[in-house]
């Protein structure tokens, strides 16, 4: 444990004295090293630590956060004292805390700190050498690697108190290539909730050549139309659409502001009924799993939408407290710094029916979306936009040439409903989501799937 | 501070260790956030940390500690030099001479620290009531924020630089959403300052109000190729792309987009853009940089006319020049690199409403989204999300939403046929001080 019982409790007990209905203290040490590659060289390298903790104090609806980087008795009591005078008057009590539980789900066969440097750099080479070799149009590799350890503990006056110890390992490549002048770029990542046996599930080689060999199909591109088309979302990359266009509007954060277009519709059609649309920080080794969230509450999964009908929202437990519901452990923050809010885990739609060709060979015209290079929603309106870094021209239902520069631009709601064919090759994919300043690991996935009528901002009219 | 940048150096010196430079910096920040006339969260945060560089056998490594006990500092110094041990020799690595002379700014401002905390709520709650006083249609405001922070940063290296600095900063930031016949529009606005009697609350707030409103009953206009005119907030997100295609190293490693076109037009001639790392009311403003380099006024572009890059120690030696003070280290934990400190686009001539009186037909666009996925500094291709209004015969007419304009960055920099008198500071995506721009031509999608 991070800190003991008995300093937690005083924590805990000096943060309710000024009327605090809710008190907590979250605990982090985390280390971290960080490795890239460019120009065919290890360039930098750099590994830290960042330890302390943060005190929350909850009265009503207000929040009163204060975090310190030590995890000594005076600066965690002052901390404590200055979280409770923010949330001050009525009376708190704090239940004693429970056994000092050790969440556990995550085995690590490989820590990354039982690995030397020079070993994880070879990682980074091997994708540099194969993104290379993909051919003389190759002109630039950008590796990064990272990885993080990290142990948690949370205790609250609840009753909570729980560590977990957190295992992350990341691997990227951004490639250019360039042909007479034009220059395009190809991105690919892997990345887990796991240790250095990631590497040998998969390959570094190999996440450098397919980077590479998007830029290099890139180069042959032609500009993207725009207006509306039928588009063809590639499995996996393709899921950051619905993080994005229902996703954070699910959350209940927005929700309870009544600033989501997906507030008070619980058992209303939302949505297709090809679309289930999962969120689950519960499946081992997933990149945006843990065993619990950052306010100690065990993950699992939570089914959002189910054929069509919307089942529920994403939960920390403030929210859940002010809704009268339990949370769905879906409170996360970026760091000890930082105030848990509703954040996804790893968001998924689950498979349908249809075959991949099928999808492919019905469609008549239309945009196939195969790499996403990431998106943006104002949960208010539904309104979301997310950039295509490898699109390509669906003809006849044929896949037929690259297209470059386009944005996918919608409407949550009526993306939903214009979901018309869902396959069963079902993929996930790794991103950072950020949201209110913070950055947390999160997952999306889903099979090959078709929308109607979704808006294609390229530069053809 | 400095003190204990000197003993991290002490730890990291010796042992093969040809330079070691040390960064240590502590901070402060609150925050207030006010949800239906209350305090809905208050934060506070404090920290410090050290990172820390040694260069030894030709290779640099970096470490960084959040525990700067004599401890705490010798584990890292001794993980920077296992880090060195990994990477590859290289002879542009090094570290900085010491210079004497920096900028004087005034960085610091006592009445941060000297406003009670109850006149900051206040000012947070004239933000939020601002929106919702502008007009009836404001149905709630999401988010009315202030935030401050005070920060101390000091470096020493093994050449003789040992420097520290003060600097205090603050904004408000509020989202305010417009109701009307069920539909939803939202409309975001912020001030900053150095200190709170800076901000303008109110002013804030109606902002946000005016932008939400002025988009009910948006819908999606037709597919066309137009002339469009950039809101400040907009034009802002385009110079932050550019901002990172600007600088030496991303030329010398062939993925940028005005590598070999030093001297060549890449612009409308209306347009002069500069990195000023040195204007007091620039965010981003110090004496020097993350190494200790003195930060200065680097023209990037003149009339047009692409005048060079932003450099720091490392990329500048590469190129046989001189740092321009752009070694960034956004945190001790971070990695330096190049970057653009506040980029600051020349005013130009008339206001926002002369411009858009300009433009027969049209597309005012207010905000975009998704730039940070949409917009490509390696490439040039650029296509966003845009929100705003038609423009006919010179004035605005009807709303739009869910459309894109897209276009590559170069032609459209080239389109640029006039450029606004508003200049304002624009605190996403860096800190870039830009005006209303009009582009002749751009590509619309929507119906």
């Amino acid at each position: 444990m991070l800190l003991e019982r008995r300093m937690a409790e005083k924590v805990i007990d000096l943060a309710l004295e000024k009327g605090a209905d809710f008190a907590e203290v979250y605990a982090e040490r985390r280390v971290s090293m960080t490795l890239s590659l460019e120009d065919g060289k290890l360039e930098k390298s750099s590994s830290g630590l960042d330890l302390g903790a943060s005190v929350r104090a909850i009265k009503d609806r207000s929040t009163s956060f204060v975090s310190t980087d030590s995890l000594e008795e005076e600066p965690l009591l002052e901390a404590a004292r200055l979280a409770g005078e923010g949330a001050a008057d009525g009376g708190g009590r704090a239940h004693a805390l429970g056994g000092g539980k050790v969440a556990d789900k995550h085995f690590i066969e490989v820590s990354p700190a039982s690995v030397a440097a020079a070993a994880k750099v070879e990682l980074l080479s091997a994708a540099d050498g194969a993104a290379r070799a993909v051919g003389t149009e190759i002109v630039q590799a950008m590796i990064g690697y990272n990885d993080t350890c990290s142990e948690v503990m949370v205790a609250s006056s609840e009753g909570c108190f729980v560590t977990e110890e957190r295992t992350r390992v990341r691997l990227v490549a951004r490639i250019v290539a360039v042909r007479e002048g034009l220059m395009q770029t190809g991105y690919d990542s892997v990345g887990a909730h796991k240790g250095m046996e990631l590497f040998q599930e998969r390959d570094p080689a190999a996440v450098g050549e397919t980077a590479a060999k998007k830029a290099r199909t890139m180069l042959d591109s032609r500009p993207a139309p725009s207006g509306k088309m039928t588009v063809v979302l590639h499995r996996g990359f393709g899921g950051v659409l619905f993080h994005e266009a229902c996703g954070h509007g699910l959350e209940a954060d927005a929700v309870e502001k009544g600033a989501s277009v997906f507030a008070d519709k619980t058992g209303e059609k939302v949505a297709s009924e090809l679309v289930t649309l999962v969120d689950d920080g519960s499946i081992a080794g997933e990149w945006g799993s843990n065993a619990i969230d950052d306010e100690g509450v065990p993950t699992g999964r939570n089914v959002l939408i189910e054929a069509g009908f919307l089942r529920g929202y994403m939960y920390d437990r403030l929210r859940a407290r002010n809704a009268g519901v339990e949370s769905t452990g879906n409170g996360r923050r970026q760091s000890f710094r930082h105030p848990p809010i509703p954040r996804m885990t790893n968001t998924f739609i689950l498979d349908g029916e249809s075959s991949v060709s099928e999808v492919f060979a019905s469609t008549d015209s239309g945009f196939f979306a195969k790499t996403l290079s990431g998106g943006q929603v104002d949960p208010a309106t539904g309104d979301f936009v997310f950039g295509v870094s490898e699109g390509y021209m669906i003809e006849a239902g044929r896949v037929t040439y690259p297209l470059r520069g386009a944005t996918l631009i919608g409407n949550g709601p009526a993306v939903l409903k214009n979901v018309d064919m869902v396959a069963d090759d079902f993929e996930m994919n790794i991103g950072v989501c950020g949201k209110d300043g913070q950055g947390v690991p999160a997952g999306s996935g889903q099979p090959t799937l078709r929308i109607l009528d979704l808006t294609v901002g390229g530069t053809e009219v | 501070m400095l003190d204990i940048a000197k003993k991290a150096l002490e730890y990291a010196s010796g042992r093969g260790v040809e330079q070691a430079e040390a960064y240590v910096s502590r901070s402060r920040s609150t925050s207030i956030k006010i949800y239906q006339r209350k305090v809905d969260e208050l934060l506070s945060n404090s920290g410090s940390g050290a990172g820390i560089r040694v260069i030894a056998g030709g290779s640099a490594g970096y470490a960084y500690t959040s525990d700067l006990s004599d401890e705490g500092l010798a584990r890292a110094a001794a993980e920077a030099r296992d880090n060195a041990a990994v990477t590859a020799p290289d002879e542009f690595t090094g570290l900085p001479s010491p210079a004497t002379e920096f900028a004087r700014m005034n960085l610091y401002n006592d009445k941060l620290q000297q406003t009670p905390l109850g006149e900051k709520i206040e000012l947070a709650k004239s933000v939020e009531a601002a929106a919702l006083e502008y007009d009836q249609r404001v149905a709630q405001v999401e988010q009315a924020a202030y935030s401050e922070s005070q920060a101390e940063v000091a470096i020493a290296n093994t050449l003789g630089f040992a420097r520290s600095y003060r600097e205090t900063s603050c904004y408000a930031f509020t989202m305010a959403i417009a109701l009307q016949n069920g539909e939803m529009q939202t409309g975001v606005s912020f001030t900053t300052g150095r200190e709170p009697g800076q901000l303008d609350g109110r002013a804030c707030g109606s902002e946000a109000a005016a932008r939400a409103v002025s988009l009910l009953g948006a819908a999606q206009s037709e597919s066309m190729t137009c002339p469009v005119v950039m809101d400040p907030f907009v034009t802002a997100g385009l110079i932050g792309v550019i901002g990172l295609a600007l600088t030496g190293e991303s030329v010398q490693k062939q993925r940028s987009l005005f590598a070999g076109l030093e001297g060549r037009q890449v612009a409308g001639t209306g347009f002069t853009l500069v990195d000023d790392g040195i204007h007091p009311e620039g965010l981003a403003s110090a004496p020097f940089d993350g190494e200790g380099v003195p930060t200065q006024q680097t023209p990037l572009i003149k009339n047009g006319a692409l005048q060079g890059y932003l450099y720091d120690t490392y990329s500048a030696r590469k190129d046989g020049c001189a740092s321009t003070g752009n070694g960034i280290r956004g945190s001790y934990s971070a990695i330096p690199h190049v970057g653009p400190t506040n980029l600051r686009v020349q005013g130009g001539k008339g206001s926002q409403d002369e411009i858009i009186a300009s433009v027969e037909k049209g597309f005012f666009v207010s905000e975009v989204s998704g730039i940070h996925s949409g917009a490509n500094a390696v490439s040039g291709d650029f296509s966003v999300g845009a929100a705003g209004h038609l423009i006919e015969s010179g004035r605005l007419t009807v709303p739009v939403r869910e459309v894109t304009i897209a276009g590559d960055i170069l032609s459209m920099l080239k389109a640029i046929e006039a450029v606004g008198d508003d200049c304002r500071w624009i605190p996403f995506g860096g800190s870039i001080h830009a005006p209303t721009v009009l582009v002749g031509k751009m590509t619309v999608s929507g119906r």
